[in-house]
């Protein structure tokens, strides 16, 4: 990128510079940090105090390209927010259908929204959907609306999204494993309101993946490989506006994975996602268009930036390369920032909108295409009203007060930005080639590998702040004796009563020889399913077989069940 | 050299949180304690899991909620089998109103945010009998 002469002169001055950096440490002795003389980030990749022209001069000007070029590192289009914000697409979700609904209308008055004015809704289940349950099994005292909606039929969706049209906006549908179910009493939903499912938009989080490093009771590895792919062909065929995939790299971040592992365990699982759909019969450019990532911004302000365009970077290279994908939306990583809950602290918690600000910040200046602020109080309880509002205000601020939106990828041709960024992709790409050497992203987590490398980064986390290597203002320094808060959200107890009644109606009410027909059909679909290997399967009759069920009011409990009993379902670390 | 303090810590099924609870499980090992560690459905299976592995303490885990039905039917269910001497302790997310509701029914502590590995093992050491001249010392531990 430079000519002789230029390089010449930044080595010349890096090593002048570097001569009286090392007389300024000498001075402090013992007393310089160590960050200070083996400066790292916080995956732990060396870093230097500065960077010059020749630390970048390895890499080739096409590998940082323009925005909306291949390979993306710049970003997916041309246009970054010139003419469109990215999406507000904070978490909602909490009691009963209408609670839920009460506070995505609050959000939307308060100017949430999706792209070019259309309405973004970003919903995530309760526990007890999580578990695959129904709210009248034992289990569920004190889950039900906890951390989510109470929504387990086509029944609870009218309730949810009574009068709204559903062809003019965005659904996310944040569950677990029960991907299947809510997907189908949506589809069913949206059938009675006479929209098709090629009509809706939105997404499927097909997050079985997950079930590597999160710690929830989930199907084996090899039912969930071929559940995910599943679903990327049904939709192939019948919905082709609906997003598939949800790449949980959050979830690795907030599991206490490094930035490395986040961007390399998800390249790792897309390798194996898109090697089970050409088995399928899927090619690259059929499945991948329509996969999305949630990806975490935690605290190290330029990694986590340069994390998401090495992700840019390596995912476009890799399906290229190794795929032959040749649609420019096959490689691009459309990315939903949550920014990161565990950087946030129960104590002095209005602290945490001051973090949130700068992971958001972050997150706009890497292009990201849809955002969920953490609320300031979440490491307490679900938001207040008043904590979910200035969530979404921290956004609206950046969006419209600071001019970061007037150019795209801002950061771009920053020496310390592009050298990192550069020494990111090598370092995912070193990850994955473990994770490949293994066998793939499903060896690699039979074998526990990938939970026991995410718990090696965690410990060392932990053992960084409790020594006070790491600082987290308010825990391990800066520290205040201060008041227990009294403004601490609680679900309704009604919640509960109500939502057992709701169901036990509709057990009465709906017609049973319809319900157990459909079930009957939908037990012998998923027993296929779980049988048949990912070249044989019949990919959308287990699909088709739920919407069925769900049109006749079948519950997440009972499809679910139907699904665990032939598939398997245990603890993860029971695998 | 006395037995090693038997510690049973249990995690709700749909609880993604474990980072926590599973870096208390490796301190507590590293301690010297022998740590079973399992996934929960229903409060009962932690009930059934502290008989049959005789343990002396049992530590539930919970950051999404629904930890006081959780806790009334394990004290109960402990309390059925003659269980009533295990000490029991929690962690995770629990609201401050929710500590001194579930302290008032027995439960020893409650170690949320702000607590460490350390602190949970000091009070086990303290609080079992003949624990404290038990293995590997902690830094920090009573």
């Amino acid at each position: 990128m430079f000519n002789d002469r230029t390089l010449a002169t930044s080595k010349a001055m890096a090593e002048a510079r570097e001569a009286d950096y090392q007389r300024i440490v000498e001075k402090f002795g013992n007393q310089a940090p160590a960050q200070a003389r083996h400066p790292e980030t916080h995956s732990g990749l060396p870093i230097k105090t500065a960077y010059f022209p020749h630390d970048v001069a390895h890499i080739d000007y096409e590998a940082i390209g323009a925005p909306g070029q291949y390979p993306f590192t710049r970003g997916n289009l041309a246009a970054q927010y010139q003419l469109m914000n990215w999406a507000n697409q904070p978490v909602i979700g909490y009691g009963l259908p209408e609670d839920t609904r009460a506070r995505m209308d609050l959000l939307a008055e308060q100017g949430m929204v999706g792209y070019f004015g259309q309405r973004f809704y970003n919903l995530v289940y309760d526990l007890v959907s999580h578990e695959g349950l129904d709210p009248d099994h034992p289990a569920a005292r004190g889950r039900i609306g906890q951390c989510g909606m109470a929504v387990y039929s086509k029944s609870d969706m009218a309730r949810l999204f009574d009068g709204m049209d559903l062809t003019k906006m965005n659904v996310v549908h944040i569950t677990y494993y029960q991907v299947i179910p809510a997907l189908a009493q949506y589809i069913a939903y949206a059938e009675d309101q006479g929209v098709g499912p090629g009509d809706l938009r939105g997404n499927s989080m097909n997050w079985y993946h997950q079930s590597a490093y999160v710690g929830m009771s989930a199907f084996p590895p090899d039912q969930g490989l071929k559940l995910a792919a599943a679903l990327i062909n049904f939709c192939a065929g019948h919905m082709p506006r609906w997003n598939t995939t949800n790449f949980f790299g959050y979830g690795v971040e907030e599991a206490g994975g490094s930035a490395i592992q986040e961007i390399g365990l998800m390249l790792a699982f897309g390798i194996e996602l898109v090697r089970a759909c050409e088995a399928m019969g899927l090619s690259a450019d059929q499945a991948l268009p329509r996969f999305g990532f949630q990806i975490a911004q935690a605290n190290d302000f330029f990694e986590e930036v340069c994390k998401i365009r090495a992700l840019r970077r390596v995912w476009a290279t890799t399906m290229a390369e190794k795929f032959g994908a040749k649609d420019p939306r096959s490689m691009h990583v459309r990315i939903h920032t949550h920014t990161s809950g565990a950087c946030l602290t129960a104590r002095q918690p209005l602290v945490n909108l001051i973090r949130t600000t700068l992971h958001a910040f972050g997150a706009a200046l890497s292009g990201t295409q849809a955002m969920e602020v953490s609320a300031y109080d979440e490491a307490l309880s679900i938001p207040t009203k008043e904590a979910a509002t200035l969530a979404l205000r921290v956004q609206q601020v950046i969006q419209e007060e600071t001019n970061i939106t007037a150019v795209s990828d801002p950061l771009a041709g920053s020496y310390y930005v592009e050298a990192l960024t550069d020494q990111m992709c090598n370092a995912a790409l070193e990850f994955v080639e473990r994770i490949e050497t293994q066998g793939g992203y499903i060896a690699a987590q039979r074998s526990g590998w990938i939970r026991r490398e995410i718990e090696g980064s965690a410990e060392r986390w932990r053992e960084m702040v409790n020594a006070g290597q790491r600082k987290v203002v308010g825990l391990n320094c800066y520290e205040t004796d201060e008041e227990p808060r009294e403004n601490i959200f609680k679900v309704d107890a009604e919640v509960e009563r109500v939502a057992v009644e709701r169901l036990e109606a509709l057990r009465k009410s709906r017609d049973s020889a319809a319900h157990g027909k459909a079930m009957a059909s939908f037990g012998k679909a998923a027993a296929d399913f779980a049988a048949a290997t990912v070249e044989d399967l019949n990919a959308s009759a287990l699909i088709e077989a739920a919407i069925e069920a769900a049109r006749a009011d079948a519950t997440t409990g009972e499809l679910m069940g139907a699904m665990k009993e032939t598939m398997g379902w245990a603890a993860p670390h029971e695998y | 050299m006395p037995d090693p303090v038997r510690v049973l810590l249990a995690k709700p099924t749909h609880d993604c949180h474990d980072r926590g609870v599973r870096y208390v499980a490796k301190k507590m090992r590293d301690a010297g304690f022998e740590v079973i560690f399992t996934n929960f459905l229903l409060p009962s299976e932690i009930v059934d899991t502290a008989v049959e592995e005789d343990v002396q303490v049992v530590g539930v885990s919970s950051s999404s909620g629904g930890h006081l039905p959780v806790f009334e039917d394990l004290i109960a269910g402990l309390k059925e089998n003659g269980l009533d001497d295990v000490v029991l302790i929690g962690g995770g997310v629990i609201p401050r109103d929710d500590e001194e509701t579930l302290k008032a029914s027995g439960v020893a502590a409650i170690f949320g945010p702000g607590t460490t590995a350390e602190d949970a093992i000091a009070l086990i050491r303290e609080r079992v009998a003949g624990s404290s001249v038990g293995r590997a010392p902690v830094e920090g531990a009573a």
